[in-house]
């Protein structure tokens, strides 16, 4: 192949790929505390080309690493006392089956014995390590925004938020919960609040989304149209050039 | 490619189920006791493209990798269990719980359901039965010639007899309360019923201190439904559904010039 379809064929891949991350994040725009994720293009250059000087090097673009946009979602009143909205930066840190997982998903529900879970049953831990557990498990539990719950008047536990230096690196694990696989040290989160009763809508925009998709659809079409040139240019060369 | 089109075709799902949800809210709008539900979605499994924190190379790792997400899913619709609006009827067996109980009513095939309508009503033998001819757990009953009835806050039902001036006792009604009634089973019929993820039930007597609410007679609860905040919801998710088959179509034609390459 000629480098101009190779070329062609490479961005057009990339941006098969930005199409399923916008397609994941409209999917996802009814999921309270999901966060959009963007892409990182970048361009390839193999070892070879950089060390040849001599000729321009080949580079192909690519899509390098995703990106995830946490800015804050609108913050929307559904009235439950078990509904913990989010505001700020943070998160909130549940037991999961292997260790730690992270979540801005405010939706807990208190657990026949009292615990506050998240739906999937993984138990909210508070600032001691341990899981948030209601004394009184058929009463409401309130919430203050610096997330010390308590019942009755009566202070039960203190809401473990944390944050990450560089967010974008935790792991999506899917069901709305981050793991922390980059090895950095969770600090707690100072600018963080709860809103008890509310819950944080997703963060995608529709018209972002929008934007982004003419945008992609658009210049798939053009890399499309730069192959189907470079193949009349190739059928040029071959019947017209080399015709005596 | 694929995963875009089945991604949107999630989302596409999801809010499918979000607006039945809302219509089954907005249809059940002037459903007496009626409690409102919200549909909750997550994201689905990742596929990871590249791994973040794998070894970039001998020093370095990758910051953040490429994970491509697959997707939605609808993971509950919960019962919203705030207050809905009184309103009077002046019917002394219409009561309104002022709090987080729930009546008991003994169903035919023998086990408890759970309500917050309190619409009661007399059947012929006069025991108290909830509009489908149940019966109220503890059972109460009135005697047919009984002149007048009342409803304690503290759920006490006496009654008073023709020619006697104190009134009788009748019987003391019972409410119960669950750890977790977002997890309570919905039947129809304004009933709940118990399971694993509630909790059993922590039966108390309404006005003390076991926090099951007080009882208020005349009246019954409205639904909780909020008619604006449900169109809200509607136009929002009616307008998800519209990007999300944008992004089907959007898929579609690339494919279809992936096709055309080859003249």
């Amino acid at each position: 192949m000629d480098q101009i379809s190779i070329l062609a064929a490479s961005a057009m891949r990339s941006s098969m790929q930005s199409l399923d991350l916008l397609a994941n994040n409209m999917a996802n725009a009814s999921t309270s505390g999901y966060k959009g994720d963007s892409e990182f293009h970048t361009v390839y250059t193999s070892e070879a080309a950089e060390a040849d000087a001599t000729e321009l090097p080949v580079t192909l673009p690519m899509i390098q690493r995703r990106w995830t946009d946490f800015t804050q979602g609108l913050l929307e009143p559904t009235n439950n006392p078990m509904d913990f909205g989010l505001s700020g930066k943070g998160f909130f840190v549940v037991k999961g089956p292997n260790g730690p997982l992270y979540t801005r998903n405010g939706n807990f529900r208190m657990s026949p014995d009292g615990t506050v879970t998240t739906s999937d049953g993984y138990p909210l831990l508070g600032q001691n390590g341990q899981p948030v557990k209601a004394t009184d498990p058929g009463q409401t539990l309130q919430v203050a925004p610096d997330g010390s719950v308590s019942q009755n008047g009566q202070p039960v536990a203190q809401v473990h938020l944390v944050d990450f230096k560089e967010s974008s690196a935790l792991s999506k694990q899917g069901n709305n919960y981050y793991q922390n696989t980059s090895g950095q040290e969770p600090v707690d989160a100072t600018e963080a609040q709860i809103y008890q009763g509310k819950v944080e809508a997703s963060n995608v925009s529709a018209a972002h989304g929008a934007v982004r998709l003419v945008n992609v659809t658009r210049q798939f079409e053009m890399m499309q149209k730069a192959i189907s040139i470079a193949n009349d240019m190739n059928k040029e060369a071959i019947e017209q050039v080399a015709k005596v | 490619m694929i995963r875009a089109l089945f991604s949107a075709a999630s989302g596409m799902n999801a809010q499918q189920l979000n607006v039945e949800n809302i219509a089954n809210n907005i249809a059940n709008a002037n459903t007496t006791g009626f409690k409102s539900r919200r549909a909750q979605f997550q994201d689905l499994l990742y596929q990871n493209m590249i791994q973040p924190g794998a070894a970039a190379s001998q020093q370095t790792i990758v910051p953040t990798g490429l994970q491509m997400g697959l997707g939605t899913r609808a993971v509950s619709n919960e019962v919203i269990f705030t207050q809905g609006d009184f309103s009077q009827t002046d019917n002394p067996l219409d009561m309104v719980i002022q709090g987080n109980g729930f009546f008991q009513i003994q169903q035919t095939s023998g086990t408890l359901a759970y309500t917050k309508a309190g619409n009661f009503h007399l059947n012929n033998t006069g025991q108290v039965v909830d509009p489908n001819g149940n019966l109220l757990s503890p059972p109460i009953t009135i005697p047919t010639n009984a002149l007048t009835m009342s409803i304690g806050a503290d759920g006490t039902v006496s009654y008073t007899l023709p020619g006697q001036t104190s009134a009788q006792q009748a019987g003391q009604i019972q409410l119960a309360t669950f750890a977790n009634p977002s997890g309570l089973n919905s039947i129809g019929n304004s009933l709940f019923q118990q399971t694993d993820a509630s909790g059993d039930p922590v039966v108390g007597t309404p006005g003390g201190q076991d926090g099951v609410g007080t009882l208020l007679e005349g009246y019954v609860e409205q639904s909780n439904v909020s008619i604006v905040q449900e169109f809200v919801n509607l136009i929002v998710s009616q307008r998800a559904y519209e990007a999300n088959s944008k992004v089907v179509k959007a898929a579609d034609d690339m494919y279809q010039q992936v096709n055309n390459l080859k003249q």
